[in-house]
């Protein structure tokens, strides 16, 4: 299973939730403690491990706030 | 020797679109000016044009709004309600200054009117009937020939300014036939269309063009900087129109004391009665408005200022009359016949040489 | 084994800076992203040509950086028209309008280009109400559902909902109605099929198009936007299902 990382806009995000709903593996919370510079209340990644870079959030995220990353192995250099 | 024909007002439109490069027409059908709508659809497609018939006038102006923004040279015709129906997208037009040309063969109003002659198109034309006061340059023809001609200018205008032009006949005009040389005028050069919507890839752009009628909000005003940079434009355009596009006609007026004005068909036979006055012995002209806006206002208010007084004939209870009473600021007298001064009451009365002869006799 | 971080997913280039800024779980920008991905993965964004409406799509192309315009409120689909047949049917045409926009006053527009057959896309987001306006009654607006011009809920004496694509179906120039739903990553899914197919037919000049777009819109319906969701799956998709309604083929 890859290994995702998402980055989320804190300028962008207006706290709809999209993403929280429907990432399938819970990766992202609205802790209620974070607030963007418009005052809404910031969703935030909290289960790194989890994310499998799927893109969902991405997709869902009306704000286009959300970069999805996957970490795939480098290939290592010829010795 | 260019080719003549006898042809009626309304065809003439159609030649003089089509010598003027225009290739689109979308249209309503709408008496009396239903034969320019018909030959469009005869002739366009024989030359590699398109002729649309629209579902409203409404949407022929947003049809027109699509074909400008597009860059294309494109015409629609109407009249009554027609135009009433066009006069919200006009707004628009001028608002997202996109070039095209409107014709309006004036009939009998208001409401649905009548299908015969009329000028009681004048005030919604020369101030702009939609909303937010913009300014459309207004052309009048007064001959068969001249319909076809005033057309061609009418285009170069548009593309001049980036603004619709109304070219103003009536039905007596449309339905006429005189003969007619066709022609293609030459004008001066035109600035390019950088601004059209036609895919990125039409000009190799990696930035798109956005064409809006809405300054509303966070709605960036492109290329302005805001709203009210955009009317500045605005005004420094209309400004330009009223210094440079001012068109008139005078006919044996050197030593009248009796100035009449009068436009389109009805300056026609007021172009008699000056005659017949004149065999009388009885000193008169005529002053023949081509373009309504830019009004004529500066040659009437200099006649004025000489003491000449003006006869106003117009079909209608009085429009055209408020911009000679604005322009003679009450210096002089100025007298007005008008629709109720038909030979008949019916829709198909009109104002004859003899009745405007009688009134010049009357006021003299 | 060392590890790189690769990027796989962001706003689409086509999307230019970060737009006209809709209300929190408003789908418009959602129809935008759509439309920015699907033009790109069709690379037609050289030869597309866009016209949005008068409501909460009226910005739609200052910010989407395709050739476009906005215009009179209901008349993009002449617009279109007018685009269309001044450039031969060489573009890409499609509109972006809301249910107001396309099913109220523009009712007449889009039956008679759907009459001519005019090869463009109609996209219309339907949200249940008059956003921009502050949430009035529009032919989208369910039976029962509170708008501020129906404060105790439409009721029989306002009407019925309209279902522009289940209506379009009958008109022989349409060759593509559909309805899809992207508030979840399956609706997501679904309208950007339909989207690429309203597009290829539209290509292969098989007719017009019509693709409709659910959209929450929750300060209108006072909701959070997760209600609002909820809400348009417990009401919005048993009142408008999505699917294709039409298809007469036609690959480009």
């Amino acid at each position: 299973m890859s290994r995702g990382e998402i980055a989320i806009n804190e300028q962008l995000c207006k706290g709809c939730g999209y993403c929280v709903r429907f990432c399938p593996q819970s990766c992202i919370a609205i802790p209620g403690d974070r607030f963007s510079p418009q005052g809404y209340l910031l969703a935030v990644f909290t289960e790194p491990d989890k994310c499998n870079a799927c893109s969902i959030c991405g997709w869902m995220c009306p704000e286009f706030a959300i970069d999805v990353y996957r970490y795939v192995e480098a290939e290592t250099p010829s010795a | 020797m260019p080719e003549r024909i006898l042809v009626q007002g309304n065809e003439s439109i159609g030649w003089g679109a089509i010598s003027a490069g225009c290739r689109h027409f979308f249209g309503y059908p709408i008496t009396p000016q239903n034969e320019i709508t018909d030959f469009f659809a005869r002739e366009l497609p024989e030359i590699g044009g398109v002729f649309v018939q629209s579902e409203s006038e409404a949407a022929s102006a947003a049809m027109l709004y699509g074909a400008a923004a597009a860059g294309v040279r494109v015409i629609t015709s109407t009249s009554g309600a027609g135009w009433g129906l066009m006069q919200e997208g006009m707004s628009q037009l001028a608002n997202a200054e996109l070039p095209c040309v409107i014709v309006n063969m004036q009939r009998g109003g208001p409401g649905q009117g009548t299908t015969r002659h009329a000028q009681m198109d004048y005030l919604s034309a020369t101030r702009g009937g939609g909303q937010g006061g913009y300014k459309t340059i207004v052309l009048t023809p007064a001959s068969v020939q001249e319909c076809h001609d005033l057309v061609q200018l009418a285009f170069h205008l548009a593309d001049k300014y980036r603004n619709p032009v109304v070219v103003l006949g009536d039905g007596i005009l449309g339905q006429m036939a005189e003969p007619l040389e066709r022609s293609t005028i030459e004008f001066d050069p035109l600035p390019e269309k950088y601004w059209t919507i036609r895919g990125m890839g039409e000009r190799d752009a990696e930035t798109h063009n956005f064409i809006s009628c809405g300054q509303g909000g966070v709605i960036p005003v492109l290329p302005y900087t805001s709203y009210g940079a955009f009317l500045q434009r605005l005004e420094e355009k209309y400004q330009a129109m009223s210094a440079d596009e001012v068109r008139y006609e005078i006919y044996r007026i050197e030593d009248a004391r009796l100035l009449m004005v009068a436009y389109g068909s009805t300056a026609r036979v007021c172009q008699e009665a000056v005659d017949m006055a004149r065999a009388e012995g009885i000193s008169t002209g005529l002053l023949r408005p081509i373009s309504l806006w830019p009004f004529p206002t500066d040659v009437i208010r200099q006649k004025a200022a000489s003491g000449t007084e003006f006869l106003v004939v117009e079909d209608s209870l009085g429009q055209l009359v408020d911009d000679v009473r604005y322009a003679v600021e009450g210096k002089s007298q100025v007298h007005f016949l008008g629709i109720l001064d038909r030979h008949l009451p019916t829709d198909g009365g009109m104002i004859l040489p003899n009745r405007v002869l009688d009134e010049i006799k009357k006021v003299s | 084994m060392t590890e790189k971080k690769e990027l796989v997913y962001t706003k689409p280039e086509l999307k230019l800076g970060y737009g006209w800024g809709h209300c929190p779980g408003c789908h418009h920008p959602i129809v935008e992203k759509l439309v920015c991905e699907v033009l790109e993965e069709m690379d037609l964004a050289g030869r597309a040509v866009g016209v949005a409406g008068v409501g909460c799509s009226f910005g739609f192309f200052a910010s989407i950086n395709i050739d476009g315009a906005n215009c009179a409120h209901g008349a993009a689909p002449a617009v279109a028209t007018g685009i269309k047949h001044a450039l031969y049917g060489k573009p890409l045409v499609f509109t972006i309008q809301g249910d107001g926009d396309c099913a109220a006053i523009g009712g007449g527009y889009v039956l008679n280009a759907a009459a001519r057959g005019e090869k463009i896309t109609i996209i219309m987001v339907n949200n249940a109400n008059y956003g921009t306006t502050g949430g009035q009654l529009a032919p989208t607006t369910i039976m029962g559902q509170v708008t501020s011009t129906t404060p105790h809920g439409r009721n029989a004496g306002q009407g019925y909902p309209i279902h522009l694509p289940e209506l379009l179906v009958g008109m022989q120039g349409v060759a593509f109605t559909a309805r899809a739903a992207p508030f979840t990553p399956a609706g997501y899914l679904r309208a950007k099929s339909y989207l690429k197919t309203a597009f290829q037919r539209q290509l292969g000049e098989a007719g017009l198009t019509f693709v409709e777009l659910l959209s929450a819109c929750p300060p209108n319906w006072h909701m959070t936007p997760l209600e609002a969701i909820q809400w348009m799956e417990d009401k919005m998709l048993p009142e408008y299902p999505e699917g294709i309604f039409k298809d007469s083929g036609g690959e480009q």
